[in-house]
């Protein structure tokens, strides 16, 4: 049997009468990019945290590259690779000297210590500001040194936590290529958490939705936006000689579309796949005389999906910051 | 092999991070310096003549006060820097040693070396200028207190590191340094000698890790002490490996929850 890159079962963590991990179980294939989606104190920094072994659950299995994280803590450290949400580089030293004890720390020696640390600088495109202490780096910089970093010793599994973060849309961007250019070079799995709908759909292949410690869905992003019913086809009509609704019957008739409703003088159509369905429309347009003036369509979002499963928007701020302080109130009471 | 690379990875960074804060190098200077320089010139301007100096075992005030305060300097340095993991937790560099796959022990151990060093460092940058103004330094004692100092340091150092584990945030580390620092050095012999205390208050000098580092050291500078070297230096030794395994023990069981 080929073994997962992630296998968890049943997987609980309590903080005192706080669930924050409810019993949650998947598997993430070797060598996707598997994410966690959901709002901040949803579970996902938890779990990530049970998964390299930095925080014992309170019950339930997890397997890393085939070890368990409660007898195998060791084999696990020496296969994964993390970015944590918070900075964990030492801010008084250069991203040279960081990379430098890393390497140390992963059992790298010598020439090739000073490879790999060379290496790593190219990849985070760091090199020009190897000798500067990481505390004036940007906050990009940073990331880019941190997910260096974490691949330096060449880990089967990267976890990522919330890659991007309070960084700008153009950092983010280029954060993104750079997660995407792991998976083209291959050999690394990826599991990352976030709460950016717009970045689980650009990034994964797979996507698990969790709210309150559970896992409420799971599947590609493409599966799950199409399990709410496909896309809706917005076509405006401006020269007819048919009504409307004759030409809206056809459509249906032809088996492109699923359900259509009027709105003025544009028929939204529900369809399971617009680039699909768009030619069509024509072709019975062309067919019946009809001129179409305006066609666009719109897709469900990974928002969407959320809402659909959870009854709420999955929204940036506001809302989750109340949840957080829940969260962090519980914990401090805690101790 | 991988065990000594962790050791000296984690003492690299200590170093490094040394060097590069300028403000808490003379942070941990100033107070020292202005406890010779208050304490020690106004006792010795007052406590002159042969009758004074019986009273420090023969020895002129400075130089009785110059290797508590050079003690003083490497506890306090040491103490702070094995308090400063609570910043690595909170700053988030212990993640990186947690999901290393390195051993722990060493690496706390390398950080304790690290530390250590350091604050013999500062021990030392103390230390030569008052060779200028304390007549009865011997300069043979340099080397043997560097040593003391060390083991001095790293007593401190894992019992800094013991309590910041005990710390659930950093809000507590000054309050921490007031209420361990203070006491411990007014406690310790290191401004007057203890011989002539009552025995109840001798118990309370005896406790104090500090009261051995400050004797020894007086001792291989100037050849007067309360103490036996000895018992000293086994006191010394003693806890420096008892609070080492008790940070280590700590450490190796951390989890971030």
């Amino acid at each position: 049997m080929v073994k997962k890159a992630i296998s968890v079962r049943g997987l609980t963590k309590r903080f005192g009468d706080l669930v924050a991990v409810d019993g949650i179980s998947f598997d993430v294939e070797n060598g996707e990019i598997f994410g966690f989606l959901g709002p901040n104190g949803a579970g996902k920094t938890t779990t990530i945290n049970i998964l390299v072994t930095i925080m014992k659950p309170t019950s339930g299995e997890a397997f890393v590259a085939g070890y368990n994280v409660l007898e195998n803590p060791i084999k696990v450290r020496e296969r994964i690779g993390v970015v944590f949400q918070d900075n964990t580089v030492d801010r008084n030293l250069t991203g040279w000297e960081n990379l430098y004890i890393h390497g140390l720390i992963y059992g790298l020696k010598g020439e090739e210590l000073r490879r790999k640390i060379e290496e790593s600088l190219e990849f985070a495109e760091l090199t020009k500001f190897k000798d500067v202490p990481v505390k004036n780096y940007s906050g990009g910089m940073v990331r880019r040194l941190e997910i260096a970093r974490a691949l330096m010793h060449k880990p089967e599994i990267l976890f990522l936590d919330e890659p991007t973060i309070g960084l700008d849309p153009h950092t983010r961007a280029r954060i993104w290529e750079y997660i995407r250019r792991l998976r083209e070079e291959g050999g690394v799995t990826i599991f990352m958490t976030t709460h950016y709908m717009d970045e689980a759909e650009k990034l994964c292949d797979r996507v698990a939705i969790i709210d309150h410690g559970k896992i409420v869905a799971i599947g590609s992003p493409d599966e799950l936006k199409s399990n709410l019913g496909g896309d809706i086809l917005y076509v405006k009509v401006s020269d007819r000689t048919i009504s409307l609704k004759e030409f809206a019957e056809e459509i249906l008739e032809e088996g492109t579309a699923l359900s259509y409703k009027l709105l003025g003088d544009t028929l939204a159509f529900k369809v399971r796949s617009a680039s699909k369905a768009i030619p069509l429309v024509f072709r019975v347009a062309d067919s019946m005389n009809v001129t179409i003036e305006e066609i666009k369509y719109a897709q469900p979002s990974l928002g969407d999906v959320f809402l659909h499963y959870t009854g709420r928007e999955l929204r940036d701020e506001e809302g989750d910051w109340k949840e957080m302080a829940r969260m962090r109130i519980a914990v401090r009471r805690r101790r | 092999m991988n065990e000594a690379r962790i050791l000296y990875a984690m003492a690299y960074r200590q170093l490094k991070r040394y060097f590069r804060a300028k403000s808490r190098l003379l942070g941990t200077l100033i107070n020292p310096l202005v406890f010779f320089l208050f304490f020690g010139m106004g006792w010795s301007a007052t406590l002159r003549g042969s009758m004074a100096r019986q009273l420090f075992g023969g020895i002129d005030y400075l130089s009785f006060l110059a290797p508590g305060i050079v003690m003083m300097a490497i506890f306090t340095a040491s103490l702070v820097g094995g308090i400063s993991v609570i910043w690595d937790r909170e700053f988030g560099f212990l993640k990186e040693v947690l999901v290393a796959p390195a051993s722990r022990a060493y690496a706390i151990l390398g950080r304790a070396l690290g530390d250590s060093l350091t604050s013999v460092l500062q021990g030392l940058i103390i230390l030569i200028p008052l060779y200028f103004v304390a007549p009865a330094l011997k300069l043979e004692g340099l080397v043997p207190t560097l040593v003391v100092g060390f083991v001095t340091a790293l007593t401190f150092n894992s019992l800094g590191i013991a309590i910041a584990s005990k710390m659930r945030s950093p809000e507590g580390f000054q309050l921490i340094m007031s209420l361990v620092t203070l006491p411990l050095i007014f406690l310790s012999g290191a401004f007057y000698p203890i011989d002539n205390l009552p025995q109840y208050a001798k118990v309370i000098f005896y406790i104090n890790p500090l009261t051995f580092a400050v004797d020894s050291s007086r001792y291989l500078l100037t050849g007067k002490s309360s103490l036996n070297l000895i018992l000293d230096l086994i006191v010394l030794l003693s806890l420096s490996l008892i609070f080492l395994i008790i940070s280590i023990r700590i450490f190796k069981e951390s989890t971030i929850d």
